[in-house]
């Protein structure tokens, strides 16, 4: 009885600690990012601001440049994990349904897709679409983003297809459904969430992808990773307008994986669970 | 019937197999050829080259090329064990019974869905020597030695607030495999212990660490992947240096293709970065048991 009491205090002793080293960075920005720059450059810095602005979220949503990017953001993040759930839905359904003697290879292929180093893929990206004259247009930056979402939905959304009991499609199709019907009817409806939480993480994936963008956007199609960037490497740094550029470009994407989270959790823990 | 069942799977695996081939395999067939050309992409005057082996003896015989790798592996190993350190302790921690720790996962799982854009910029904050909060919080701490120097103008603690942004930033991913490695775990073991009067300590050692092991190898091997890959934080944050203090693989491969331009150079070292990647991907389906089958 004791002993567990003793556990319990460890444990809640470890949560706290892991709650103030996540929460640390999170709320040093969150207040800078309310913080005129008097208060942005006191020495020793302060925690609290003590004069709440909005002037650096002034600052970054009237540069004429920020509602492009934010739109170039949501245009490749959309374009390229719709393109993830049309080409990894059935992929995954299929490796998950059919025994195929090639099936190792393949998920040998889409894992090592997945895992490749993006600075692999960039240079010969860069080179195929300069050579195709593809540059500065949104083309090679929403078929690089799939090309990690593509793989990445595959290997997700295979475990929640085995997860459906092939009996329940069976039946379907003793009572005169096709597979392609069973599939639409029985099997997707079940997997629906398991198909929100992969296109968050898919969306995840394009949203806060930076080497890619980096190298493929121009000027008229940089996405806000590359703007982040613009601004953290001028000389001045502004911090305060910097920590508001920091809190639009991740705010979305907190919203969405927390709406989803119990099924983001099981398909990020789906591959270990094998 | 069997070929009709054969047109079945292959319908619908297709497309996508087709897809990944093309932005896949042409990308690295391209890298493999170029990496035995010798281009200088400022340079149009000197032409494409081919170079036979050349670039990839240059590689080899380059001390640089060997450092690269040993820093590449120093911050593997340093941030996939602190990871699992602190992933762990976590992990065990939430596996006890308490009502708050719904609220508690939501919040750790927060660093997972920033860009690392942004975990950079937030840690070069940070460890700002003039603005940033750490440096002033080890200095009230005593520490002031370590503060002489900017912190990420310092090799030595450089490399480690990479580090540490890194681990910041993947820890709850390890935290999230082991928990769920946990809440699968048989309950018999733990009561047969419970009657044969095993201690908490003992239970730990003997059941829960050989029972967890398949999850703990699984984040192991996708944490040492990805972390492989790092770039975004060190670009950040670092650039690299100070000197090429932080410079790992995925950087150096980056910084000969577009800051120094020479693109076959930069082929050979990024199919370094590849066979490695390869290497770790196998491991990882021997450990879930994809080459058996079934």
């Amino acid at each position: 009885m004791n002993k567990n009491i003793i556990i319990k205090i460890v444990s809640l002793i470890i949560v706290i600690i892991a709650l103030i080293w996540t929460l640390y960075p999170l709320i040093w920005i969150v207040f800078s990012s309310f913080k005129a720059p008097l208060e942005q450059f006191s020495i020793p810095p302060k925690w609290i601001p003590e004069n709440f602005t909005l002037r650096n979220y002034k600052i970054f949503f009237s540069n004429t440049e920020f509602i492009r990017t934010f739109f170039n953001s949501v245009l490749v993040t959309t374009s390229s994990t719709i393109l993830a759930l049309i080409f990894g839905i059935p992929a995954a359904y299929g490796l998950a349904r059919f025994k195929w003697k090639h099936a190792n290879l393949l998920s040998f292929i889409i894992l090592l897709a997945r895992m490749t180093p993006p600075v692999v893929m960039v240079l010969p990206f860069f080179l195929i679409s300069r050579y195709l004259n593809l540059s500065g247009t949104y083309i090679p930056i929403i078929i690089a983003c799939s090309f990690f979402s593509v793989p990445f939905a595959v290997w997700m959304m295979q475990g929640f297809f085995s997860e459906i009991p092939e009996s329940l499609e069976e039946a379907a199709r003793i009572d005169g459904c096709t597979r392609f019907e069973a599939l639409r009817k029985i099997v997707l409806p079940l997997v629906l969430p398991g198909i929100s939480a992969t296109s968050i993480l898919c969306a995840l994936i394009s949203w806060n992808e930076f080497l890619f963008a980096l190298v493929l956007t121009g000027q008229e199609t940089r996405t806000l990773p590359v703007l982040v960037n613009m601004f953290v490497s001028e000389k001045n740094v502004d911090w305060g307008v910097m920590s508001a550029a920091a809190i639009i470009t991740v705010i979305p994407m907190i919203v969405f994986g927390l709406l989803v989270q119990n099924n983001l959790v099981k398909g990020l823990t789906v591959g270990s669970g094998k | 019937m069997s070929e009709r069942k054969n047109f079945n799977h292959i319908q619908y695996i297709l497309p996508s197999l087709l897809f990944i081939l093309l932005i896949f395999l042409i990308p690295i067939v391209y890298t493999l050829v170029i990496s035995f050309f010798s281009w200088n992409l400022l340079r149009p005057d000197l032409g494409i080259k081919y170079v036979g082996f050349q670039n990839y003896l240059q590689a080899l015989k380059n001390p640089f090329t060997w450092e690269t790798i040993g820093r590449t592996f120093y911050f593997v190993i340093i941030s996939v064990l602190l990871e699992l350190i602190f992933g762990f302790s976590l992990a065990l921690s939430l596996n006890t019974e308490f009502k708050g720790w719904k609220i508690v996962q939501s919040i750790i799982l927060i660093p997972f869905m920033i860009a690392p854009v942004v975990v950079g910029f937030a840690w070069k904050f940070i460890v700002n020597n003039d603005y940033g909060p750490l440096p002033h919080l080890l200095i009230n701490l005593g520490l002031t030695s370590i503060t002489e120097n900017p912190l990420l103008a310092n090799s030595t603690t450089a490399m480690f607030m990479v580090i540490l942004a890194d681990v910041w930033e993947y820890t709850p991913f390890v935290t999230l495999v082991l928990l769920a490695g946990l809440k699968a775990l048989p309950q018999e073991p733990y009561e047969a212990a419970y009657v044969d009067g095993a201690s908490a300590i003992q239970r730990f050692f003997y059941i829960t660490l050989p029972l967890l092991r398949p999850s703990i190898m699984v984040a192991v091997v996708i944490r040492t992947l990805t972390s492989l890959r790092v770039f975004d934080t060190i670009f950040i944050m670092t650039g690299g240096g100070p000197g090429s203090a932080t410079e790992t693989l995925s950087f150096y491969g980056y910084r000969l293709a577009f800051q120094s331009y020479q693109m076959g150079y930069s082929s050979t070292i990024n199919l370094i970065s590849f066979f490695l990647a390869i290497i770790f991907t196998l491991i990882y389906m021997k450990l879930i048991g994809w080459d058996s089958n079934e």
